[in-house]
């Protein structure tokens, strides 16, 4: 076997520096750039600017999944998405399945199929109700009817109190209305609100994308390979380092 | 996968029910009895926000009360999800705390009977602080804290009943 002359691994280590070098530019380029970024995230105030995209609010699990849907108790539009429920674009602290509103003594009362809600008009909840209050669940509806607050759950029909704590088995029955899908204009606006609400720190965004995590297992991928790519252009610089023998 | 475990882990982890309310309620009063609630007035929501450092989640809180004893079942936010916790107060004094449903992914250390029975004979002193606060968990001090709060909370309610 010939050994390769000092000219050939010279000429082999060039090679590989060069092209290694354009490759690897562009990762490293990011790599250093966010990196000093995040070395100075506090005094360029990186901690305070929020990212509203829509892909990265996604990405970070702070836009529920699916198309929102909901239901109008009068001028009040309240929507379900993922498990979020909203009232007109206010989040509220009731969570689950939207399966009935209606409006009750100057209330709003927002069932889902474990809970019901008793907001007083804003996103201030005055009274959460579960099983330990209420006379069954899962919860089917709620309808007023004659003025009164009537409850589906678990196939049975009930007339609640005033209090909300105590109910009794009814003979009236009603059909429950489902959410239906918002429209597109109303989907839209309550993204939006959800988007101004809902940012993630600029600093942690550039932290992610610098790692790569941000991109999945591609960006971790190619943030590795170029670790790597440095490795290996550091080692193929120092074979180049020595001056040639004249 | 590393990054997975390093950066989604805690996130993997769902509620941990430790005690169904129901059961809790018929454990700590022998029944359920019915449902009450304290509507809190805007000086004692002020109150409320003093203790928690914002309001409570409703402006009314349900209780149940038994042979003396009354229990509540509250729930504050850890660091970022609710913690359900159910409290007994009899004359005054913190008869038994039991966290029912746990959703953190850190500090589920505080629903150990250990820890929680450090709560037991407190009292609400005059400055809205309990008589006997529990010692820290490294790792878990937002739990910590959210379950005194919580306490207080129970035994502030108590008072105003």
């Amino acid at each position: 076997m010939i050994e390769p002359t000092p000219k050939r691994r010279r000429h082999f280590a060039r090679k590989w520096h060069r092209w290694l070098g354009l490759v690897s530019a562009l990762p490293l380029l990011w790599l250093a750039v966010s990196g000093v970024l995040l070395n100075h995230a506090q005094p360029l105030g990186l901690n305070d600017r929020m990212v509203t995209s829509p892909w990265v609010l996604r990405h970070y699990h702070q836009l529920p999944d699916g198309r929102p849907s909901g239901l109008q108790v009068g001028t009040r539009l309240i929507a379900e998405w993922g498990s979020e429920l909203f009232l007109d674009d206010q989040p509220l602290a009731l969570q689950g399945e939207l399966c009935g509103a209606v409006a009750y003594q100057g209330q709003l009362v927002i069932a889902t199929p474990e809970r019901i809600g008793v907001f007083d008009g804003s996103d201030e909840m005055l009274l959460e109700l579960d099983d330990l209050s209420l006379p069954a669940t899962p919860v089917q509806g709620v309808k007023v009817l004659d003025g009164q607050l009537y409850l589906a759950a678990a196939d049975q029909f009930y007339l609640l109190s005033e209090d909300f704590f105590s109910a009794e088995k009814s003979q009236r029955s009603f059909l429950t209305s489902p959410p239906k899908e918002l429209a597109s204009e109303e989907a839209a606006r309550l993204e939006k609100a959800l988007q101004g609400r809902r940012g993630m720190p600029l600093s942690r965004v550039i932290l992610d994308a610098h790692s790569g995590v941000l991109f999945g297992w591609p960006g971790w991928l190619i943030t590795d390979l170029a670790a790597l790519g440095l490795v290996v252009l550091t080692l193929l610089g120092l074979r180049l380092f020595p001056k040639r023998k004249a | 996968m590393m990054a997975l475990l390093l950066c989604g882990g805690g996130a993997l982890a769902g509620p941990k029910v430790h005690q169904k309310p129901s059961d809790f309620l018929k454990a700590s009063l022998g029944a359920i009895p019915a449902t009450q609630a304290i509507t809190l007035s805007a000086r004692q929501q002020a109150q409320v926000r003093a203790i928690l450092g914002r309001n409570y989640k409703t402006k009314s809180v349900r209780y149940w009360s038994k042979n003396g004893k009354t229990a509540f079942i509250l729930e504050e936010i850890g660091k970022t999800e609710y913690i359900t916790t159910g409290v007994v107060v009899r004359n005054g004094k913190v008869d038994s705390v039991k966290v029912l449903v746990y959703r953190e992914s850190h500090g589920w250390e505080v629903a150990r009977t250990a820890f929680t029975k450090q709560f037991r004979g407190s009292v609400l002193k005059s400055n809205g602080q309990i008589s006997s606060a529990p010692r820290n968990i490294a790792g878990a001090t937002l739990s910590v804290r959210a379950l005194t709060k919580l306490a207080r909370l129970a035994l502030f309610l108590e008072s105003q009943k």
